[in-house]
């Protein structure tokens, strides 16, 4: 039983942890840092506590803070939301020491599930297909380069701890391997803490397609379907819909299958996401876990009609799946757009400062998570994630139409934003007949994604 | 809110005398204190018309205090200077620490409790404690106000 949470996050997340919380009868309270004092969680919650400054060292990713928050506004869980302390064991240990629930996985799964080498070896004893590669962390250069040898150029280099796109580097061959191994060390050792590789054949033209899961603490597993993510730019993703293009019908249902029944079996509890790559061939290979609430995880809500932050907060209470395989339904189709302080003419480059304007986009099927408003001053602090316009449709060219509709509607002013690019991308024959994969922005450049938007009116 | 006018009277009539003494002691510009949900404030400026205010609100736990404190800039506002909390956790106040009581720079003015971590909280002026905005065991959050200085002139004493 939880009766009041501390959120332990920002932006659009931690309005959507409130809501889950309001809705369930919990009482919640948004722990925020300086930086943060007037963003839309803080302004809208019966409570909230300031951790620390902005620099998210000594606020959001401060266990002690966070925890210490915890204490003295009389909560008995923390939510993480995702990022921070989303998926470190440690902190997860430390609150549960201090008599706290912590809504996501122990921290005894969070461990047994933290090594990413580690993840696809236990994964691949249940089931999972993996993509060739490393039998686990590799030892040294020599070691990486037998292992590459192996199973063959162009290979991608990861760092073990790594995660959220980052630490990792993609090998053409021996050369570029002995010039960038040590360097991808100090890397990883520097970014994570952990200067641990391991390495697996890079595939080119692939879908990212992942599935969302849920276990309780009786080990049942279910999947609410798979979400696919191919539209990236430098590993982060830009767009995610549901169901995936790449996936036949029969492959779809097997897998997903597969998939609930390998997490159950591996001993993972709580939500999560299984990231897999479709390569040509239309095969999903397993390549990582994600043991929190994602970004992304809308897309899921809306097809299945399943509020995944309330079914998280009620399996990490202790109850038992209330609902069955059977009883979760897929209909139709969703998709979400990323829309990001970046300016996609320059390189994305990373946006602060005051929102002028501010008005959300509306109309049927039509979600807007967002935690803007005009004045907001958005820092410049942390990610750059200022709403997701998630869209439905009966079929994936309704959801297209109605996100072209919507996006017309967004107006942000003060800041770049991507919804011009978004635009664009509804225009481009890659994306519309959904055979775009991971490398698509690579193969298409920015600007002409952009021209592709419509003009908006003088 | 309906509000016992005779006890508020009795708190003013007995409190009054000991705030004002305890001004021309210390030489403070002004000095409030808070007796059953009243709170009683004596200025040197204006002596002998304390405000009686009505109940404070009860902030909620761990709540922002800055809209409660938030006062219009005047010239006494140099001389003061607001204590805040280092970090988030449980606040111990120093034994110097009450209403009239002094305070040196750089002196150890409280202790925050951050799970069995005492972190400091040190005064970057001296002063004299005009106004407690919290008490020993409170719950307190980064930033959060714990007590008000006031810097005292040399030509006041």
């Amino acid at each position: 039983m939880i009766k009041r949470v501390l959120i332990a996050n920002r932006g659009e997340i931690a309005l959507r942890i409130l809501r889950a919380c309001r809705q369930l009868g919990i009482e919640a309270v948004v722990a925020y840092s300086e930086a943060d004092r007037e963003s839309r969680a803080v302004l809208v919650a019966d409570e909230a506590i300031c951790i620390g400054p902005a620099d998210a060292k000594r606020s959001y990713l401060s266990a002690p803070a966070v925890i210490s928050a915890a204490l003295a506004t009389g909560c008995d869980a923390i939510h993480p939301g995702y990022g921070f302390l989303s998926e470190n064991a440690a902190f997860a240990e430390a609150a549960a020491a201090h008599g706290l629930t912590f809504i996501g996985p122990s921290a005894e799964v969070l461990e047994r599930f933290e090594s990413k080498a580690g993840v696809r070896a236990l994964l691949a004893k249940h089931g999972l297909p993996t993509i060739p590669g490393s039998d686990g962390v590799v030892a040294d250069e020599a070691a990486a380069a037998k292992a590459a040898a192996k199973i063959g150029y162009p290979v991608i280099l990861k760092a073990s701890a790594g995660g959220g796109g980052r630490g990792m580097r993609v090998i053409q061959n021996a050369d570029d391997l002995a010039q960038l191994f040590s360097l991808c060390t100090q890397e990883a050792q520097a970014a994570f803490g952990d200067g641990s590789l391991y390495l697996e054949k890079y595939l080119v033209d692939t879908h990212h397609v992942e599935v969302q899961i849920a276990v309780d603490k009786a080990g049942t597993a279910l999947h609410f379907g798979e979400r696919d993510c191919s539209v990236q730019r430098r590993h982060q993703k830009l767009v995610e819909e549901s169901p995936s293009t790449a996936l036949t019908p029969k492959v779809r249902e097997e897998f997903l299958a597969r998939a609930a029944k390998a997490i159950g079996a591996a001993g993972y509890r709580n939500l999560g996401t299984l990231e897999f790559l479709v390569g040509p061939d239309g095969k999903p290979y397993f390549i990582e876990i994600n043991c929190r609430i994602q970004v992304e995880h809308p897309v899921t809500e809306m097809v299945t009609g399943v509020d995944l932050v309330a079914l998280q907060i009620r399996l990490a209470a202790g109850e038992l799946m209330p609902m069955s395989q059977a009883e979760v339904e897929r209909r139709g189709h969703a998709i979400e757009f990323r829309l990001t302080a970046e300016d996609p003419a320059q390189e994305f480059r990373p946006q602060a400062g005051e929102i002028m304007t501010f008005r959300s986009p509306s109309g049927p099927w039509v979600r807007f998570d967002s935690h803007l408003y005009a004045g907001y001053e958005v820092p410049p602090y942390y990610d750059s994630l200022l709403a997701k316009l998630i869209v439905w449709g009966n079929t994936r060219e309704e959801a297209i139409a109605r996100s072209r509709a919507a996006l017309r509607e967004v107006e942000i002013d003060g800041v770049a934003t991507t919804r011009n690019f978004f635009l664009g991308l509804l225009e481009t024959p890659s994306f519309l007949n959904g055979t775009a994969t991971t490398g698509m922005l690579d193969a298409i450049g920015t600007a002409d994604i952009l021209a592709a938007a419509p003009k908006a009116r003088a | 809110m309906p509000h016992n006018t005779e006890r508020l009277g009795d708190l003013i009539d007995s409190l009054v005398p000991v705030l004002v003494e305890r001004l021309h002691e210390t030489g403070l510009g002004e000095i409030e204190i808070e007796r059953d949900g009243a709170i009683v404030r004596v200025r040197a400026e204006d002596l002998g018309a304390p405000i009686a205010s009505a109940p404070a609100p009860s902030a909620p736990r761990g709540a922002t205090p800055s809209a409660a404190t938030a006062a219009a800039p005047s010239a006494a506002d140099e001389r003061r200077h607001p204590v805040h909390s280092t970090a988030v956790g449980f606040v111990k106040l120093a034994p110097d620490i009450h209403v009239g009581g002094k305070v040196a720079k750089g002196s150890l003015v409280a202790t925050v409790d951050v799970l069995g971590v005492e972190v400091e909280v040190r005064a970057d002026h001296g002063g004299i404690v005009a106004k407690l905005r919290c008490a020993t065991g409170d719950p307190v959050e980064y930033g959060q106000e714990l007590f008000l200085l006031e810097s005292v002139g040399e030509g006041k004493l």
